[in-house]
């Protein structure tokens, strides 16, 4: 079975209700629908309030990237549709930067798979995030947990 | 002579490795190329203000929009991108 990957690399503001409501009308039929959204927190790494995360991508690499891990989740588990969407440019405290939806017939297929695509979006989609805070700016990369959480599946 | 000269080659970079000197920068490289690791190295030689976060971090390179191994052949024309690392999500 194939399942319907959909990739997007969203320039503006994304609106995880409506992607879910879109994405439950476009699976019906399903027996599970598990999703993920990932938001701007309200602080830096280093406490002082954000003013702005930047996310910044590369013209192709970006989405090539998103589209290799999303047909990777889709070849792994047994989904009958999964979405990722992922926003660049500057993202306001509190808005969403990414949301993962699958919808599968059992719910630990859709479960596993939104779990395994934010694990490996977080160490090997091609985007680069900065923190912009009054105390300065930080570039921000995978921390050691990131990256043993990715590696964790290739031991399953 | 010049079949000798060294091509100026445009190298565009990401992430943090654009603070320093800005989103592009010049390289001089051999008319026959030289391998994407070696061009790392001789970035940093020739970009100092570069070099701290060429040589403390793993940093992949895209050619012409494709992710290349370090030895990889870059030849003059070539469209050269410099990745620190990544982070989505």
């Amino acid at each position: 079975m194939s399942a319907a990957v959909t990739v997007e690399h969203a320039v503006g503001a994304i609106d995880p209700a409506a992607l879910l409501a879109a994405f439950a009308a476009s699976a019906s039929g399903a027996g599970a629908i598990a999703s993920f959204t990932g938001l701007a927190r309200p602080t830096a790494q280093d406490g002082a309030a954000l003013t702005a995360l930047i996310l910044e991508s590369h013209a192709t690499l970006t989405l090539a990237s998103m589209q290799a891990i999303a047909q990777d989740a889709a070849n792994r588990f047994a989904l009958t549709h999964l979405l990722v969407t992922h926003r660049h440019g500057p993202i306001a405290p509190g808005e969403a930067i990414v949301f993962v939806a699958a919808a599968a017939a059992h719910r630990r297929a859709a479960f596993d798979a939104v779990d395994y695509a934010m694990d490996r979006l977080k160490t090997e989609a091609i985007f680069w995030k900065r923190e912009d805070s009054k105390t300065g700016s930080q570039w921000i990369e995978p921390t050691n947990a990131d990256h043993a959480a990715a590696a964790a599946w290739e031991k399953l | 002579m010049a079949t000798t000269a060294a091509s100026l080659l445009t190298v565009e970079l990401y992430g943090r490795l654009a603070d320093p000197l800005g989103r592009e920068v010049a390289l001089a490289i051999p008319p026959d190329g030289l391998t994407a690791a070696t061009l790392i190295a001789a970035l940093a030689t020739a970009h100092p203000a570069l070099a701290p976060d060429l040589t403390s971090r793993r940093i992949r390179a895209g050619v012409n929009d494709v992710l290349v191994a370090p030895d990889t052949r870059i030849r003059p024309g070539d469209r050269v991108a410099l990745f620190p690392p990544v982070s989505g999500g």
